[in-house]
């Protein structure tokens, strides 16, 4: 990966709709938290930003059992803002270019490695399968041309690569800061957030498969 | 862009504190007095003024020896080094017992003052506020960037424009942590950070 990346896992967040009662990153997947998966996936790279809120000493001392070389970001207002607020401060002491990946996100350690290789600007997306999707609409190549609600080809799921200086503070959610960028380069890959609790089952169960 | 540096365990990789209790061999005074403090049980001016009325029968000399060779993060004074202008240090330790200390660092150093008669501290003079260090740059215009993990920095970190604590010596006092724009453990890294702040 080009040296000026930086990569923001976005762990803030309270995680009430999973309803397991702790932040994501430490929700274990087979006996192993998120976190230190994620880690396992970016070991080689060298700037890691975890955007920390809820349950950071927790979260902290997860991590530092597994490395020591993070960067921890605070995001003290993580009750009153999204994902966007988390990426926004993770990014914009960093490097030129910053990777969004939320906190519950896994992708299939292969996929990893390709968007890791990946120049510029990308949005990562998959087929759908949460019970609650943002979709992407794309063109015959592949390019990201529009988020929805409502309505897409795909599911997306994170992450993004987008310029730091691109990424603007908002209380909301990271596809709304994309959102004015777009077109931006789409890579298929093979992810799975965790929103609900059928969403941690189907994970479990993709992971025995790496 | 003005970086503000405490001394003791951010730019040092061992506690000064320690180091003169061990080799003065008043320990048990100095761990009590230690303790207490981070128990929040004394607050941080009337246990400095205990410090130095522990310590203060010392002599001076042979402190400021003994702190000279205390081993610092070479990254970080390396940072240090190739940003001198843009570096400061703000440490509430006597002037006297640091001299040679932040002499070998580099940058300009605000401090604490004692009047020194017969290589012994006499009279504290001046006990030094961290946080007036971060209001005097930022009334200069200066973004003020403040580096540190002890209770003693929480108005600084408070006020500064960007805040980081550093758990590299030891965990940073929690009650800095509401404070803190970034938390890093390891020196690399916070090198990593600093360049990207230049």
């Amino acid at each position: 990966m080009s040296a000026a990346k930086s990569i923001i896992i976005s762990c803030a967040g309270v995680g009430s709709r999973l309803g397991l009662g702790q932040t994501k990153a430490l929700v274990k997947i087979n006996d192993r938290t998120i976190i230190a998966w994620q880690l396992e996936l970016f070991k080689d790279i060298e700037d890691v930003r975890i955007v920390i809120g809820y349950q950071a000493k927790e979260v902290v001392k997860e991590v530092l059992k597994h490395r020591k070389d993070v960067i921890f970001v605070y995001n003290h207002e993580y009750y009153s803002t999204k994902t966007g607020a988390s990426f926004y401060l993770g990014c914009r002491h960093g490097n030129e270019y910053a990777i969004e990946w939320d906190g519950d996100l896994l992708v299939h350690p292969d996929d990893v490695k390709k968007l890791l290789q990946e120049p510029g600007e990308f949005i990562g997306y998959s087929e759908i399968t949460s019970d609650e999707a943002v979709y992407v609409q794309t063109d015959k190549q592949g390019n990201v041309l529009a988020f929805s609600w409502e309505s897409g080809q795909y599911e997306w799921t994170g992450p993004a690569c987008i310029k730091r200086d691109k990424v603007v503070f908002t209380k909301g959610n990271v596809f709304e800061q994309i959102e004015p960028h777009l077109p931006i380069k789409g890579v298929k890959i093979r992810a799975y957030d965790i929103d609900t609790y059928d969403d941690y089952k189907r994970v479990s169960e993709f992971v025995k498969s790496w | 862009m003005k970086f503000v540096f405490d001394l003791d365990g951010t730019i040092t990789s061992q506690e000064t504190l320690p180091l003169i209790a061990s080799h003065f061999k008043i320990e048990a005074e100095i761990s009590e007095l230690t303790r207490e403090t981070i128990q929040g049980n004394i607050p941080f001016v009337e246990s400095f003024i205990r410090r130095v009325h522990i310590l203060g029968d010392l002599p001076v000399d042979q402190i400021d020896r003994l702190l000279g060779e205390v081993e610092l993060y070479p990254n970080l004074l390396k940072f240090i080094k190739e940003n001198i202008n843009s570096c400061v240090i703000a440490t509430g330790n006597l002037d006297c017992w640091v001299k040679t200390l932040v002499e070998k660092v580099g940058c300009k150093a605000f401090t604490s003052t004692a009047k020194v008669k017969n290589n012994k501290v006499e009279k504290i003079e001046k006990i030094l506020k961290k946080e007036d260090v971060v209001k005097h740059y930022q009334k200069m215009g200066e973004t003020v960037v403040f580096v540190g993990d002890g209770n003693n920095d929480v108005e600084a970190m408070r006020i500064a424009d960007i805040s980081i604590a550093v758990g590299t010596t030891h965990h940073p006092a929690n009650s800095i942590l509401p404070f803190t724009d970034y938390l890093i453990f390891n020196e690399k890294s916070l090198c990593l950070q600093l360049n990207q702040l230049l």
